[in-house]
């Protein structure tokens, strides 16, 4: 299911939070939502959800998500690990939140054994860790095995091997053709787990694209080029207009190029290659590059 | 609609809050109910049936029913479970219909169990205990008239409670608001009332409860008091429904 948001806007009295974002989230794939604290992911979403009130609508192929009944068979949202009443049993809470598709016991069984919780499913989940509020979030939301999961920092307070779980498993949900939007400020995780972005600051749309255009943005990727020649490729690379560096001897590094590009003029020069590898920037170090000054809440210097 | 009212249905079942308060519920009214009827020395004098029966229109026993009133509301705000809610069912107005057929249903179910605890009561009750006067209500010294104000009383009241609530987002407010006004506030405007010589009777004649109580009571001086009880009732829902529509959840 294709997921449109126009021009979401959002005023909280004098705060402008949400600032005419528009972005689609595509199915079959996992779709990262990044941004600083406070740059208006988790307003964003609640107004996808018709949670909050604001301009600009969002479209669940083509139509608003009231029109898709069951609404739960469309669309599973997990935006709070502490969304539950502390007495209200695990197993009671996933079969209330089944009402609506009808979900039947065995399914609510399977659900809490998927996220690891069929053994207190009889438990009042108010003595749950966050990771457990996490997983039972979760639940609620892949329970009627919907068409979008839209899920809010769902790692917070998962421990490794959950988080490795996750992964896999929003990974194949999407791989069923699927939807899965997911925010998470675990950067290297997300690199990990997205194939597209969208990245917003202080209400404003960053970027929205697949995760490789996004990394190939930042100031630092470039190709590094290992030869014997590397002198005279590097004059090569001059008289054609590009800029390296030396970078020890034998390597030089060509920044905002690619490999094929640098390849093709080494192979036409005939010049040896020892090595030809692209250096891409990481995830955090893009996004930190674009949201620098989109920072809400600023840290101080550390000393 | 139906998915709506399960949803209510089990949201209202499955925490023990709603189990105990019902049980307190019946406690109280029983209590209340066999205080004239076995403590009596003759300065209660007798009890009716249909006294006995009202029993469960006090406010002791109606702040009872409130507390699980406001939980309809009280509880999702408090536990962010609303969000969830209104992600399964979007349309509003459904989910405000749903917790009211339920209100309703839960109140009437509370009831009719608080008139079997009486009926038993009565029945096991001295001889003698029941007879053609009594006490009543003890709220205007009357009776109803007619069983059913009972049980419309208490569900106003806790359409009442459960207003507040949606107007206050607040559990507690949406409990002891209508315990305030209902016990305190309106008997020290009416006190006041008469010192002040009839200068504040427009205030006593538009004040909720005391018309709700005339109502039930059916005195001959307050033919409007069911209009202005229902009127009061109406527009807090009304507000409170008007707010949920449009705030933010």
């Amino acid at each position: 299911m294709r997921i449109e948001a126009r021009n979401l806007d959002k005023h909280f009295r004098s705060v402008h939070a949400v600032k005419d974002l528009s972005f689609t989230v595509e199915p079959g794939r996992v779709t990262g939502f990044l941004g600083p604290n406070g740059s208006g992911k988790s307003t964003t979403m609640r107004l996808m959800l018709g949670l909050d009130s604001g301009g600009g609508q969002t479209l669940y192929d083509g139509k608003k998500l009231s029109s898709h009944l069951p609404v739960t068979r469309t669309i599973g949202a997990h935006l709070d690990a502490k969304f539950f009443h502390p007495k209200r049993t695990a197993y009671a809470h996933l079969q209330m939140l089944g009402s609506e598709a009808g979900i039947s016991k065995a399914r609510v069984h399977e659900v809490l054994k998927l996220v690891g919780l069929e053994s207190v499913a009889k438990k009042r989940p108010g003595g749950f860790s966050l990771g457990m509020g996490q997983r039972l979030g979760l639940a609620g939301a892949i329970l009627a095995d919907p068409q979008v999961l839209m899920l809010d920092e769902p790692a917070n307070g998962l421990d490794p091997q959950s988080i490795q779980w996750l992964r896999d498993f929003l990974k194949h949900y999407a791989s069923t053709g699927k939807s899965v939007l997911v925010s998470s400020h675990l950067l290297s995780e997300m690199e990990l787990l997205a194939d597209d972005v969208v990245v917003i600051a202080r209400g404003n749309l960053i970027a929205a694209e697949s995760m490789p255009a996004f990394l190939s943005r930042a100031t630092g990727s470039a190709v590094v080029v290992r030869s014997p020649q590397s002198e005279k490729l590097a004059d090569l690379l001059t008289a054609q207009g590009i800029a390296s560096t030396t970078d020890g001897a034998r390597t030089i590094v060509i920044p905002g190029q690619t490999t094929d590009r640098i390849g093709e003029i080494a192979f036409t020069n005939g010049i040896a290659l020892s090595e030809l590898s692209p250096r891409t920037a990481s995830l955090e170090q893009v996004f930190l590059e674009l949201t620098e000054s989109g920072q809400e809440y600023r840290l101080g210097e550390t000393s | 609609m139906i998915s709506n009212l399960v949803y209510e249905w089990r949201r209202l079942w499955s925490v023990r809050a709603t189990w105990i308060m019902t049980i307190v519920y019946l406690i109280v009214t029983g209590l209340l109910g066999a205080g004239p009827l076995f403590l009596g020395d003759g300065s209660f004098g007798t009890q009716t049936w249909k006294g006995l029966y009202s029993t469960n229109a006090n406010f002791l026993c109606l702040v009872m029913l409130s507390v699980v009133a406001s939980q309809f509301f009280g509880h999702e705000y408090r536990y962010g479970t609303i969000r969830l809610t209104l992600t399964e069912f979007p349309k509003r107005e459904r989910v405000v219909l749903a917790k009211t057929i339920v209100l309703a249903a839960y109140v009437t179910i509370s009831t009719f169990l608080g008139w079997a605890v009486l009926g038993v009561l009565g029945s096991i009750a001295p001889e003698g205990s029941i007879g053609t006067q009594g006490p009543g209500l003890n709220l205007n010294g009357g009776e109803p008239s007619e069983l059913w104000q009972v049980l419309v009383f208490s569900f106003a009241y806790c359409l009442i409670a459960m207003s507040l609530t949606m107007i206050t987002r607040n559990l507690a407010l949406g409990i002891v608001l209508p315990l305030l006004v209902f016990a305190v506030i309106e008997n020290l405007i009416v006190l006041f009332s008469g010192l002040a010589k009839g200068k504040m009777d427009w205030i006593v004649d538009i004040l909720p409860f005391t018309n709700g109580t005339a109502w039930l009571t059916n005195l001959p001086d307050s033919p409007n008091a069911g209009l202005i009880f229902a009127a009061w009732v109406a527009a807090l829902y009304l507000i409170g429904s008007a707010m949920f529509f449009k705030r933010d959840a």
